[in-house]
This record gives C-alpha cells, sequence and structure tokens, in this order.
C-alpha cells in the first residue's frame, strides 16, 4: 500500500450517552480531522445503526477512504460489525481500526470530562498512527474433519453426542467408566416432577449404543491432543477391560462365581459388587469387566490363580491378555462435557460425615432410595438398618461457604426438596422430616410448586443452619439450630441427617483443562468463551462445553446446553471449511537464524524449523497459529511478526501516545 | 420426641396441631414460607407484640401449648391485613382464631375485655353498646341525642346464647 496515499475516514460514536455524556464528543471529531491523512471525521450518536453504518460506506465510496478509525465500544462488541460493514463497501476488512473511548475512557472516567476528552484524544491520535500502517490481510480457509469428538458419557455428553449423530457428524463418545450413564444414573427419582432417573436416561443410552454415527469408547481416557479446529488429532487410551466387549452377552455368570468382594462405588460403597462386574442393571455397553486391583489372577499376575470366571463363561469373552489400547482419532470439533463432582463433607469436621454413619450425604441418600440400590428402595438408617423416624437435611454443605466453595451449587435445595418428599412418601406421615436452610432457592421451572408441595406435606423447614452435628449415647444424632424467623434455639433430633453436598469441579479437569487449552474460572469449573453471548464454547476454537464441567446446573439445563452445544458443533463442521482470521505469526525468512526460541515456546505447536538452502528456518503452521504473539516477543532477530499487530504499528501507536509528533508521519 | 425449643424446653404438640388444621380445614392457611410479609404490616405489631409469621412457623411445628397460652394470641385486632397481603394465601388470622377457640376449650384466662365483650352481648344483645359518645372534650349520653336507651334482649336470646357458648 505504500504507493498509496492513505486517506483515513474517523468516527466517533455517542453511544447514546455511554460516550457522549462524559466525552465531547464533538472536540474529538474535530481534533482527529486535524491529525495528517484523516481526510475527515464525523461524530454520530449510534455508530452500529443501520445509518451509522450506511454513513460510512458511503464515506468509503465518495471520499475514496483506505482506512477506517472508528471510536466507540470495545472491539470485542463491534469490532466485526465495521469490519463486515467496509466489506461490503469494498474495503479489506482489517484495515479497520477499533479505539475503544467506552470502557477505556467513558466509563472509568465519568467524574472527569475534561481530562477524560483528552484522553479521547490521545487515543485516536494512537488509532490513526496504527491506522496509517494496517495492511492487507485474508482469511484463511481450511478442511474440517467432519467428526467430533464427546469427552463424558453422562446425560449431556449423552443428548450432545445423539443430536450430532442425527445431524449426520461421526461422534466418537469417551467415557472413563465401564458404561455410560453418567451421575444422573446413580439418582433416584429427578425434581421437580419425580420422574425416575433411570427410565428417562436408559432409553437414551440404549440409542447411543446402537446410532450408526456414534463409535462408543468406554473405560477409555483422552490421553493427548494436538492440531486446531477442525484439524484435531486425539489419541485416546482405552484401559483393559479384559472382557472382550464383541464376545460378552452381559449374562452376568462371572459374576456370580468371582470369589472377590469389592466395594461397589456405584451404590456409594454401601453394598459390594464383585472383582469382575457390570457397573449397573441398565449399564451400556452391557459388558463385565474386571478390576485389576481386586481381580486374584491380575493383582498376582499368576496364571494358576483362580480363574473362574474364565471356566463358566460361555460366550469365551473373558480375556486375561487383553492389552491397553491406542486409539487415534482425527476430528474436527471437541465437545467436553466430563461433568462435576460432589463435595467430601469429611472435609467439614463438624457435622461429623466419616465418623457418624448416620450423616449421609444427598448422592448417598438417592442410592438407599433407589429401588435398584442396596436397599432395595427402603430409607434406612445406615448404622441400625432400621426406618428413620426423623429425618433431617441440612443446606448449602460446602457451598456458599468460603473455606469451600463459594458458589451456590444451585442443585441442592431442590435435591433436598425431592428426597424430603421422598421419604414422606416412603415413611409416611408420622415420621419428623426438617429441612434446615439459609435461602431455599427453588428458582427452575415448576421448582417453586415443588417447594410448596413440600411444605404441604408437613415437611418443617428451619431457617438456619446447624452448627454442628453430635452424638448420643445411643448412637443418635441431633443438632441445635436457631430458627430465625421465630428467634428460638431449637435441638433437632433425627436418626438420618442429610448433608445437601455441593457438585464441585471435577479432578480431572486439571488435565482436562490443560488438554484441551480450556480456561477455568475462578471457581473452579471450566469457562466459557463469554458468561452471557458465548455460553457453549471454550475460549479455544473449536472446543465445547456441556454440562456440569462447566458449572453446577440440573438435569433440564445440563440438556439444554448439551444440545446448544451439539448444535454449535454442527454450524461449525457442517460446511467442511471454515475461515480463519489472519491474525497469525509470519517469519521473515531472510532474517531468521532458525535458532528454535520461537518453536519452544510456542503453546500451540505451530513452529516448526525446516532446513532452508545450508542452514534452517522457523516455519509457521497457519491453521495452528493462534496469534498469541509469544513468538514475535521472544524472536531474537525480529524476524517473526504478528499480523495486524506488527512492531512497527505498535510503536507508532506508542509515538504519539504522549504527543502528536511535529508534521505527522 | 425430636424436636425441643430450647429456650422454653417447650416440645410440640402433634394432637394439638392437629385439631387446629382440622379447624382450618387442610394446610392451605399455614402454607407459609417466612417472608414476613405479615408482621411488616401487622396493625397490632404496632400497637403491641403480635408476629402473624411466628404465629404461622410455630403453629407448623407444633409449639400449639405455648401459643394457647398466650397473650399475644388475643392482641390480633382482625384488621384482616395479613390475609389480603399473603403471597401464599395463607392466613395468620385464620390460625389465631383456632387458636383462642383452642384457648377457650382449655379455660385459659381469657383476657378481660373479651369478657367484657361477651357479657355485654348477655346483656344487651350487642357487641358494642354504647350508653355514652364522646365528641372532643365534651361527652354526650343518649338521652341527650334523643336516641333509645339500650334495653334487654328479647326473652330466651341468654339462654340460647349460653347453649351456643358451651357447645363451642
Amino acid at each position: 500500500m505504500a504507493a498509496c496515499v492513505v486517506k483515513i475516514g474517523v468516527y466517533v460514536c455517542h453511544c447514546g450517552l455511554n460516550i457522549a455524556g462524559t466525552v465531547d464528543v464533538a472536540k474529538v471529531a474535530e481534533y482527529a480531522e486535524t491529525l495528517s491523512n484523516v481526510v475527515l471525521a464525523k461524530h454520530y450518536t449510534y455508530m452500529c445503526s443501520d445509518p451509522g453504518q450506511r454513513m460510512i460506506q458511503e464515506d468509503i465510496k465518495k471520499h475514496k477512504l483506505n482506512r477506517i478509525v472508528i471510536a466507540t465500544c470495545s472491539p470485542r462488541m463491534h469490532e466485526e460489525t465495521f469490519r463486515k460493514a467496509a466489506e461490503e463497501a469494498g474495503l479489506n476488512p482489517y484495515l479497520v481500526e477499533i479505539v475503544n473511548l467506552r470502557e477505556h475512557v467513558s466509563w472509568p472516567h465519568g467524574g472527569e470530562p475534561e481530562k477524560a476528552t483528552e484522553k479521547a484524544k490521545a487515543l485516536v491520535r494512537m488509532g490513526v498512527a496504527r491506522a496509517r500502517l494496517l495492511e492487507l490481510l485474508k482469511k484463511v480457509k481450511v478442511a474440517v474433519e467432519k467428526k467430533v469428538l464427546v469427552v463424558g458419557g453422562g446425560i449431556a455428553g449423552i443428548q450432545a453426542s445423539l443430536d450430532m449423530a442425527n445431524a449426520g457428524l461421526s461422534v466418537y463418545l469417551v467415557e472413563k467408566q465401564p458404561s455410560i450413564g453418567g451421575r444422573m444414573a446413580q439418582l433416584d427419582k429427578t425434581f421437580p416432577t419425580l420422574d425416575c432417573s433411570a427410565c428417562i436416561l436408559t432409553p437414551k443410552m440404549v440409542d447411543v449404543g446402537r446410532h450408526p454415527n456414534i463409535t462408543l469408547l468406554t473405560n477409555s481416557e483422552v490421553a493427548d491432543v494436538k492440531g486446531f479446529v477442525g484439524n484435531y488429532e486425539v489419541t485416546v487410551l482405552k484401559k483393559a477391560r479384559y472382557v472382550d466387549e464383541s464376545k460378552c452377552v452381559g449374562c452376568e455368570l462371572c459374576v456370580k462365581v468371582c470369589p472377590v468382594k469389592v466395594p461397589d462405588k456405584f451404590n456409594e460403597n454401601f453394598s459390594q459388587t464383585r472383582a469382575v462386574s457390570i457397573q449397573f442393571p441398565q449399564a451400556v455397553p452391557k459388558v463385565a469387566s474386571i478390576d485389576p486391583a481386586y481381580c486374584l489372577r491380575l493383582k498376582l499376575g499368576k496364571k494358576e490363580v483362580c480363574g473362574k470366571c474364565l471356566q463358566v463363561c460361555e460366550a469365551k469373552a473373558i480375556d486375561f491378555e487383553q492389552k491397553p489400547e491406542e486409539i487415534k482419532l482425527k476430528v474436527g470439533g471437541i465437545l467436553i462435557a466430563v461433568g462435576s463432582g460432589v463435595f467430601d463433607a469429611s472435609k467439614m469436621a463438624e457435622y461429623g460425615y466419616g465418623r457418624f454413619p448416620d450423616v449421609i450425604s444427598n448422592i448417598e441418600f438417592e442410592r438407599i432410595s433407589d429401588a435398584s440400590g442396596p436397599t432395595g428402595g427402603k430409607i434406612v438408617s445406615p448404622r441400625t438398618g432400621k426406618h428413620p423416624k426423623s429425618i433431617a437435611f441440612i443446606q448449602c454443605v460446602g457451598s456458599r461457604d468460603k473455606r469451600f466453595h463459594e458458589y451456590c451449587c444451585r442443585v441442592g435445595c431442590m435435591i433436598s426438596l425431592k428426597q424430603a418428599i421422598l421419604a414422606r412418601g416412603k415413611l409416611g406421615e408420622d415420621v419428623n422430616i426438617y429441612v434446615c436452610y439459609n435461602d431455599l432457592r427453588s428458582f427452575g421451572k415448576d421448582c417453586e410448586e415443588f417447594y410448596r408441595r413440600a411444605r404441604d406435606l408437613d415437611i418443617n423447614f428451619v431457617a438456619g443452619i446447624p452448627s454442628d452435628i453430635r452424638r448420643l449415647a445411643d448412637g443418635t444424632l441431633y443438632f441445635d439450630v436457631y430458627e430465625r424467623g421465630t428467634n428460638r434455639l431449637l435441638e433437632v433430633h433425627a436418626d438420618i441427617v442429610v448433608l445437601a453436598n455441593g457438585l464441585v469441579p471435577n479432578i480431572d479437569l486439571d488435565s482436562i483443562g490443560t488438554m484441551f487449552h480450556a480456561g477455568r474460572s475462578a471457581d473452579g469449573f471450566l469457562l466459557e468463551a463469554h458468561p452471557k453471548l458465548r455460553p457453549l464454547e471454550s475460549s479455544t476454537a473449536g472446543v465445547f462445553l456441556a454440562g456440569t464441567c462447566q458449572g453446577p446446573k440440573d438435569i433440564p439445563d445440563t440438556v439444554a446446553q448439551a444440545s446448544g452445544a451439539a448444535a454449535k458443533v454442527v454450524d461449525l463442521l457442517s460446511a467442511g471449511e471454515i475461515e480463519l482470521e489472519p491474525l497469525k505469526a509470519v517469519v521473515d525468512e531472510e532474517f531468521c537464524s532458525g535458532c528454535d526460541v520461537c518453536r519452544s515456546l510456542c503453546p500451540f505447536s505451530a513452529m516448526e524449523i525446516v532446513p532452508k538452502g545450508e542452514g534452517k528456518t522457523a516455519k509457521v503452521i497457519e491453521a495452528m497459529c493462534q496469534g498469541c504473539g509469544l513468538c514475535a516477543a521472544a524472536c531474537p532477530s525480529g524476524a517473526v511478526k504478528i499480523q495486524q499487530f506488527t512492531d512497527r504499528q505498535l510503536l507508532a501507536q506508542v509515538q504519539v501516545s504522549c504527543k502528536e509528533p511535529e508534521g505527522g508521519s | 420426641m425430636s424436636l425441643v425449643d430450647l429456650m422454653s424446653m417447650a416440645k410440640p404438640n402433634l394432637k394439638s396441631r392437629a385439631k387446629v388444621f382440622s379447624k382450618l380445614k387442610g394446610r392451605d392457611l399455614v402454607n407459609c414460607f417466612q417472608c414476613i410479609k405479615c408482621t411488616s404490616g401487622c396493625t397490632a405489631l404496632k400497637l403491641l407484640e403480635l408476629k402473624p409469621h411466628e404465629v404461622e412457623k410455630l403453629a407448623n411445628l407444633g409449639f400449639v401449648d405455648e401459643l394457647v397460652a398466650s397473650d399475644i394470641l388475643w392482641t390480633c385486632v382482625t384488621c384482616l391485613k395479613c390475609i389480603q397481603r399473603c403471597p401464599q394465601k395463607a392466613s395468620p388470622y385464620h390460625v389465631i382464631m383456632a387458636l383462642r377457640n383452642l384457648a377457650v376449650e382449655r379455660e385459659v384466662k381469657i383476657p378481660e375485655a373479651f369478657m367484657k365483650a361477651v357479657s355485654q352481648v348477655l346483656e344487651t344483645g350487642m357487641a358494642e353498646a354504647y350508653q355514652k359518645i364522646a365528641k372532643g372534650t365534651e361527652t354526650f349520653d343518649r338521652e341527650s341525642l334523643k336516641l333509645p336507651r339500650i334495653g334487654s334482649p328479647r326473652e330466651g336470646f341468654q339462654a340460647l346464647f349460653l347453649k351456643a357458648l358451651e357447645e363451642k
């Protein structure tokens, strides 16, 4: 563009009174007109409006403008809008420069209009300096794999997989456990409808198992991820289950003969399963797996030991020789749906969880209330095995608690309401049921009505949280709680105390966040790209989020988010190719010595060192580069630059930041 | 019993609670979620000490004995604001009336003003039988206002009234 005369148009936006209420926009525009290369400068109420954009487009044509500076809100809001407008008027979209007069000027300097106006002028001056040096850039087009990796086979992963598979994408669903189903499979009933959790979940599990577009990889974990949006290379580690999935018919003969008893994690360790087992009756795939930590033969590593399952299996599915398998996948998009953990209440010494057997967690209550659980659905005290005469629920355990998790778990109140209602139904009118709460949050659809129903069923809501739980000599529990509605200290005796443990970030998020370059928010959950406008994506292109890995939520919200994220993936991959922003590193090979500094620093593996003549040079793998700029900053010879953010452009801005150089540039 | 009020060492009386609830014909009028709007607007809270939300909560928890014995039960001026404004269509007023009836059954000492009202009805057939009317600093008797004297009720009324009281 050197030969061409630079003609800049400057547009100052009022943003209603957001900017114009503080900054003297007319003065800023007047000032902009005095800067060299500026052909015209205007101000207008809403530049982002249709008339505002049309004004810019007409000026581009009429005055042959070849650079546009728009002093308005953050580029995060409207950079794309103005780039498109410029493109429509025949100007390369990367010749538009945004100056932020709202977040950087009028909002933080509301009380100082004169100083704010001066700052606005300085920023416009800097924007013009940079605009002079903007270069023509083109978007990069890359082909994409029409395949998706879904990590996690809970309800979020199941729903998203089905949606994407139905839309024609090939889906790889990776689940760590031997069966899909996740947390929802452990639940008895669901609020606020009291639907049987398994009854509504298992049909979807079955659909996943037999869908021609879904490849189910259970007992598997993602080991490595390389690549970039549209073209990820994923390594999945399929652990040995010591049972041939293609042969096992799920008859459970092996389970019946296995002599090794193992705590059943699915039943929260209230019962025992065997070293060879099927996770739960409706498991998908309905295939046994052997736990090598317990199986006698595998533990001792001796061929002559036990082998009872081997003898009894008619399908000849038991395979002690099975080895872990590395599976390489090529996918265009990734959807993370790894779910969450549940707060470990033993960290809260005051409630005696772990010391008092009758203090149980809400997920443990689900198992003892579930008809297919260890008690056959009979609600009994774990200590005595008898029906309780009194049950107390304690809310906000580990949540809304700065010692543990500051956030609200969003489901604890509704879970306790549901469990209290179930207990009333199963145990009858004579049982005393207490819910000790801080704020009772029943905000979802039909949830307030559910709360009223609980009150109708004579469930006592106590406004106050006990300080501790104590045990009497006979083993029963009691606690004091100050009821703030009536200003009384109440002593409550309970045979079972259920703690409303909140949802917490999955422990796997540490490795998953790093592996997929997915950020975390302050609460430890995976961070969405924008809390309101991009809630289904991570900040890494092509990596999407669904369910409780992104934040605590209930089943309806999880399913909605999963379907939404699935639609985003379909949107991304359906065209077969995608356009990438050209904000990428480029190497000037003339100055590059191939020193390897850039390659060793690049967090996206987007640099390679290739031979060049007798020496070598760095080369950018364009599609992988995210334009972070580490290489450009580190390059000792200045051979690497980031397009749209070159040293020349940035230094020009810095030079005029304090005063306008005489005679312009 | 699984509940004790450690301040008064009171325990719930679920039998009496059931009696109150049956007078209220179900739980709708005690289905309270303690927003405390009733107490915020209670006429008798400003004059006396009645906290209608506490009546609702204590009735729910079963601390009926305490309520029945308490003076606050008799401070309700029956303005009915609590019913009109309750977001859950509960009614502290109805609970209080049910509790008053229970108090009468238990022969709790009833405040003099209420007894006076009863004896006035018995004597005159009227709840409010003013013999004199005050206006500013002056008082007027009925004669000077040319109003008829308040006489005794119709014959047989007293017997009927007493019988009705006993039945209750």
